[in-house]
């Protein structure tokens, strides 16, 4: 992942702490004056060991420890699991369950989305943006509360189903909450697609082209700004979503002004599928009876989370615990697109490019490093210094 | 293109290396390819991109344990809904495979992990330090092997 490293640069490191999300990843930026000429990134500062882990559990023991695989979109990983657990076993879950399943998915689409909104405003210097963003994320996380007791974690899943029905009344608190996330949501489209300030950060930066996404592997709404048709939600449906279709939303720019409207497009279209789901949930059971004995055999399920394909292999013994649990999340796809499209950008550029493909360190621990080297003193830069000269510099070119 | 299609292409792309493989299909939407010359990965892999099948998902170790003393290297390619595996073994003593990196840009993560976790050598690496584990991890212990033992690693933090 390491790309020409010139002499007599200066490498200027971001992180390992924070260097976009509030979680820990070290890049190493090499610069030539304002441009950035290498890239490269040092992962791993949030590994647990969680594949390790995983062979030493049993297979229901291993579905709390996946849940917790990441904090933003631990349903999509349970689900993952439960998925590749149900196709060793040969079962299917019933109906009712799977659309329950893509329910509270596409929920957490809406949450991610909105957090993730929130903290590329922040790094744009548009606090404003960022505040109301996350205000509005409370009102999905309320949602998700009521229906499964858990803000994070919601622990939907069982192997077999589901754990909680969705009754007329919390039926009709989502369909509130979700009136008032709409029309929050187009107010947003609005800002970010004609706020002057804040285009002149997104509008051209971190261009990729359709041949660079298809060469460098990205995946989810990175690739799909960059007018890649992957979408697993549409070419490999799962769950719920061969009953109640989505539409997969395409851009053909590829900067950071498409990723944002991708990304808001679709919120649009998970509130739409969640108003069909509650319309028409079909009647069944909750959960079907899985096997004592899970037989032996290989598993792989490819699912789209919030941030694009996450990928699962489970292969079995026929014993109580997996042999091996394979997980690769959309994060480390995506990150060797950051390291190649950064070179030629300005610094200040940077933590946008970052926080433009959504990045998840804890899911994928499974960094960029700025040093300051105008006044001569290569000393490593700290993320509020390079925030705030990301603000200054574009102010200057503002005025 | 429809799975069933994608499925038989890559299919006759393989049958090209049909003393070097063999082939299979345990589900409706996967293939798999069994490399037993391990020269050949390469070529097959630019075979199946060259007629666009070559969406690297995922590249997967799995130790087969004591009994064989093998690792099984899974290279999970996913175009649309087919899964076209190519499955490589190699022994946990100076196992070693090609680099995809060249072919595939994204294969280059992966096969980082792969060599850390689990000591197979990838010839053609950019970049050969740690990806996951920490700078000062011991030479020669591999986490995801099954002879793994967490004990030296904590016996060795507790003596530094």
């Amino acid at each position: 992942m390491d790309t020409n490293f010139p002499q007599n640069n200066f490498t200027v490191p971001i992180g390992p702490q924070h260097p976009a999300l509030k979680e820990p990843g070290l890049f190493k930026f090499v610069v030539d004056g304002e441009i950035i000429t290498g890239a490269s990134v040092r992962l791993g500062y949030a590994h647990r060991g969680i594949e390790k882990a995983a062979e030493g559990r049993n297979w229901v023991q291993n579905l709390y420890l996946i849940e917790r695989v990441c904090g933003i979109c631990s349903h999509i990983h349970a689900l993952a699991y439960c998925l590749a657990v149900e196709q060793l076993a040969n079962i299917q879950a019933p109906p009712r369950a799977q659309a329950i399943r893509t329910l509270v998915a596409e929920l957490e689409r809406i949450h991610s989305h909105l957090l993730w909104m929130g903290v590329s405003a922040h790094e744009a210097g548009f606090d404003t943006l960022f505040m109301y963003a996350w205000r509005d994320r409370e009102k999905v996380m309320d949602l998700l509360e009521g229906l499964t007791g858990n803000r994070v974690n919601y622990s939907a899943n069982l192997l077999g189903g589901v754990k909680f029905d969705i009754g007329t009344a919390q039926a009709q608190s989502i369909r509130e909450g979700l009136n008032f996330i709409e029309d929050r949501v187009r107010h947003y489209q609005d800002v970010v697609t004609h706020d002057e300030m804040f285009l002149q950060r997104t509008r051209g930066i971190g261009v990729m082209t359709r041949a660079q996404a298809e060469v460098m592997g990205a995946v989810g709404p990175t690739a799909r700004a960059s007018n890649v048709p992957r979408d697993l939600r549409t070419i490999a449906p799962y769950a719920a979503y061969s009953q109640f279709p989505v539409q997969m939303i395409l851009d053909t720019r590829g900067d950071l002004e498409a990723r944002f409207e991708v990304r808001l497009d679709e919120l649009f279209e998970s509130i739409r599928l969640i108003r069909e789901i509650l319309n028409a949930l079909p009647e069944s059971e909750l959960t079907i009876r899985m096997p004592r004995r899970i037989p032996a055999g290989e598993a792989v399920v490819r699912l789209e989370a919030p941030r694009g394909e996450v990928f699962y292999f489970i292969k079995g013994n026929g014993t109580d615990k997996p042999e091996r649990l394979k997980i690769r999340t959309p994060t480390i796809c995506n990150l060797n697109s950051v390291v190649h499209l950064a070179i030629g950008h300005q610094l200040a550029d940077a933590p946008m490019i970052l926080a433009g493909i959504d990045p998840c360190f804890s899911c994928n621990d499974r960094m960029v490093q700025v040093s300051k080297v105008k006044d001569g003193s290569e000393h490593d830069m700290t993320w509020k210094e390079l925030r705030q000269y990301g603000i200054d510099y574009y102010r200057q070119l503002s005025k | 293109m429809s799975t069933e299609e994608i499925l038989s292409l890559a299919e006759q792309i393989v049958k090209s290396w049909d003393w070097a493989t063999e082939v299979s299909r345990p589900k409706t939407n996967q293939l798999n390819v069994k490399v037993n010359v391990l020269n050949e990965l390469l070529p097959i892999v630019v075979g199946l991109r060259v007629k666009r099948l070559g969406y690297l998902s995922a590249i997967v170790g799995v130790d087969l344990g004591p009994q064989t003393n093998e690792i099984e290297v899974l290279y999970y390619f996913c175009p649309g809904d087919a899964v076209i595996v190519l499955r490589a073994c190699v022994p946990h003593q100076n196992g070693t495979l090609q680099s995809l990196s060249e072919i595939v840009a994204s294969a280059e993560v992966f096969e980082r992990e792969l060599r850390e976790m689990f000591g197979i050598e990838i010839t053609g690496l950019h970049e050969t330090e740690h990806l996951y584990l920490p700078d000062d991890w011991p030479d020669g212990i591999y986490p995801l092997r099954k002879d793994f033992e967490p004990t030296i690693i904590s016996a060795q933090t507790e003596k530094a």
